[in-house]
């Protein structure tokens, strides 16, 4: 399979699972804000957004699975990156809001902060490796 | 790790998009080789001796 098959697969479910993922989390805050649904449905609704982040994990192991070695080594080393950062971000805020009375940050933005940092990290390492 | 693809895919008249075809990898994976960025694994290694007729050790050499 060539590089660009692999990512035209890849967009292909990332994209709609991404748009999955934000459309539902803004049903559901519109649907808990009004008040029009009981706590059990929206409950239930949260499924949406969690199918959509499975399947563009799910993507991104595929992509990672179809791409030759020096290609999934970049992708791993991004993905290693944004994990990295990620649980420090986390564990560091955590201890900031635990000893220092830090403002609130909802764990609900740790996956876009994630994506992010997954996303810049594997472009740094490819220009720098010449992909492109 | 210095290695000699560039030299024996010119002999063949080959671009770096035609090696990659043969050895089932992209362009970009070829480029990374041949400028020393990146190490192949022993199977691709196998496969590009196999590929050029060559020994290992005749397209890699050990910078030790």
């Amino acid at each position: 399979m060539t590089v660009e098959q692999a990512t035209y697969r890849f967009f292909k479910v990332f994209v709609p699972a991404m748009v999955a993922y934000v459309a539902a989390t803004a049903g559901i805050v519109w649907f808990s804000d009004g008040g029009a649904l009981p706590p059990f449905a929206l409950y239930g609704l949260t499924l949406v957004p969690i199918g959509a982040i499975f399947l563009a994990f799910w993507a991104q192991w595929r992509f990672a699975m179809e791409l030759d070695e020096f290609l999934r080594l970049i992708q791993i080393k991004g993905t290693l990156i944004g994990i990295a950062c990620i649980m420090i971000i986390a564990s560091g805020w955590g201890q900031l809001e635990r000893l220092a009375d830090a403002p609130r940050l909802p764990v609900f933005w740790l996956l876009p902060i994630f994506w992010t940092i997954q996303g810049l990290a594997t472009t740094f390492i490819s220009k720098r490796e010449g992909v492109f | 790790m210095k290695n000699r693809l560039r030299a024996l895919r010119a002999e063949r008249g080959w671009s770096q998009a035609v090696l990659g075809d043969h050895l089932n990898v992209s362009r970009q994976t070829i480029n990374a080789i041949e400028a020393g960025r990146y190490d192949p694994s022993l199977p691709l290694a196998f496969k590009i001796a196999r590929l050029f007729d060559r020994k290992i050790e005749d397209i890699f050499e050990d910078e030790k």
